[in-house]
């Protein structure tokens, strides 16, 4: 390629004034990515026509910045028509924008708004439900510490009763006040009662079973009946409400007192 | 006036099509007076070029996104810009009603001392005024204009081999004389 003919021809002059045709406009533009010396005369020309069109510059009349400032501020996608507005048709055109610049900040808040409150709802359930929730922990903790301020009592007497021949795996614990004679009981591992059965506490007094109590859902310790004086305590399995005597093969757990 | 430049191309692009107002206002302190000079080849009547002006920098400001650095450089893209806008309002109705009026009064009052005869002296059309007649009227009808080469051949008629070589060697001589 004759890169100094092709800069001679006159094709970069007429391709930077904007009169070259599309093909001769492609053929420079790939020509000069691949050949520096024609980048730098089309560069040069560019440079020398820029040159000439400074050195020539005229004033414009003025006023024609003012109205460009105005008007491309004033619609900055709009059409490229270039028209003047009387003053109050700019106050009017500014007052439609504001209209519907503050319409559609409304909608904004207000959908705003509506998320708030319904997140502020939300919470609100929340807090309600978490503050159940303590309460009943609070009250389960407060049991369970009535319940060990029982269980150390010195004047307690702790009956261990173990699971009896082929119920080895179930554990119930008697605290027997040596005072007032109040039973409590802690059902350490019983499993869990059909919904027409109910396991009941015995005390053996005289060899005869004596009847200290059912057992209900308890947190911890249950309080049952007064028993003045027992040898031994059981519990059966009996049907809900309770027997007035033990069903013997349906004991669980027996221990003697001391 | 010498004005300091204070941005490459580059950034001068780069924040046009941030749409800062501080740079539309400095490309027009430093670039309207050459645009208009270009613009005042074409159109000569004044009022009509400062409207003409006005459009170009609309163009501008809505068309710089389409500017591509690799086709040429920024003021090129503009001065191109100013030539087609201005090529546009000559060959618009209006324009050309409003000539003929203008040439009908000049005729009665003569046409000594309006301002078209001092346009021919500024920027590039007093370059194509050193051109001799044959390559002067060429680079008239095409640069400023707009007519193709095929249609100054059919209107010179000059074969378009002709219309192409001269108007080749005129533009080579502009460069000549347009280096410093």
């Amino acid at each position: 390629m004759d890169t100094k003919t092709y800069i001679e021809s006159g094709v970069i002059e007429s391709y930077v004034l904007g009169m070259a045709d599309a093909q001769e406009a492609a053929e420079l533009e790939q020509l000069r990515r691949q050949h520096p010396e024609i980048d730098q005369a089309v560069l040069a020309f560019e440079n020398a026509l820029e040159k000439t069109a400074m050195a020539g510059a005229v004033a414009p009349r003025p006023g024609v910045k003012q109205q460009l400032l105005a008007e491309l501020d004033f619609e900055k996608a709009g059409s490229s028509r270039v028209v003047s507005l009387s003053p109050w048709r700019y106050v009017a055109a500014a007052s439609i924008l504001l209209l519907v610049a503050s319409a559609a900040l409304n909608i904004y808040y207000y959908n705003q708004f509506k998320n708030t409150a319904s997140a502020y709802q939300a919470l609100l359930l929340e807090k309600n439900s978490l503050f159940a929730e303590n309460q009943n922990i609070q009250t389960k903790a407060l049991d369970l510490f009535n319940n060990m301020q029982v269980m150390s009592d010195p004047a307690m007497i702790k009956v261990s009763m173990k699971g009896v021949p082929g119920k080895e795996n179930t554990l119930a614990t008697v605290f027997w006040d040596s005072k007032s004679k109040d039973v409590y009981l802690l059902p350490n591992q019983l499993p869990k009662a059909a919904p027409d059965k109910q396991y009941q506490l015995w005390a053996i007094v005289d060899g005869k079973p004596v009847d200290a109590g059912l057992i209900a859902d308890c947190n911890g310790l249950c309080k049952m009946k007064n028993i003045p004086a027992a040898a031994m305590f059981a519990i059966t399995l009996e049907k809900k409400g309770g027997s007035p005597v033990p069903t013997l093969d349906q004991m669980y757990v027996a221990g003697k007192v001391g | 006036m010498e004005v300091v430049k204070k941005y490459t191309e580059t950034e001068l692009v780069q924040l046009l099509r941030q749409r800062s107002e501080a740079i539309f206002s400095y490309l027009y302190d430093n670039y309207s007076g050459a645009l208009l000079s270009i613009i005042l080849n074409i159109v000569t009547e004044e009022e009509l070029a400062n409207d003409v002006l006005q459009e170009v920098f609309v163009k501008i400001w809505k068309q710089i996104d389409s500017y591509d650095s690799t086709k040429g450089r920024l003021f090129t893209w503009m001065l191109n810009i100013a030539r087609n806008a201005s090529i546009d309002m000559i060959r618009s109705k209006s324009f050309q009603n409003s000539r003929q009026n203008r040439e009908l009064t000049e005729d009665v009052y003569s046409a000594g001392g309006t301002s078209e005869t001092r346009t021919d002296q500024i920027g590039v059309r007093k370059m194509v005024h050193n051109l001799k007649e044959e390559y002067k009227v060429l680079v008239e009808l095409s640069y400023f204009q707009g007519y193709t080469q095929d249609e100054i051949s059919k209107m010179l008629n000059i074969p378009l081999g002709t219309v192409k070589t001269r108007l080749r060697t005129a533009l080579i001589q502009l460069r000549e004389m347009m280096k410093p």
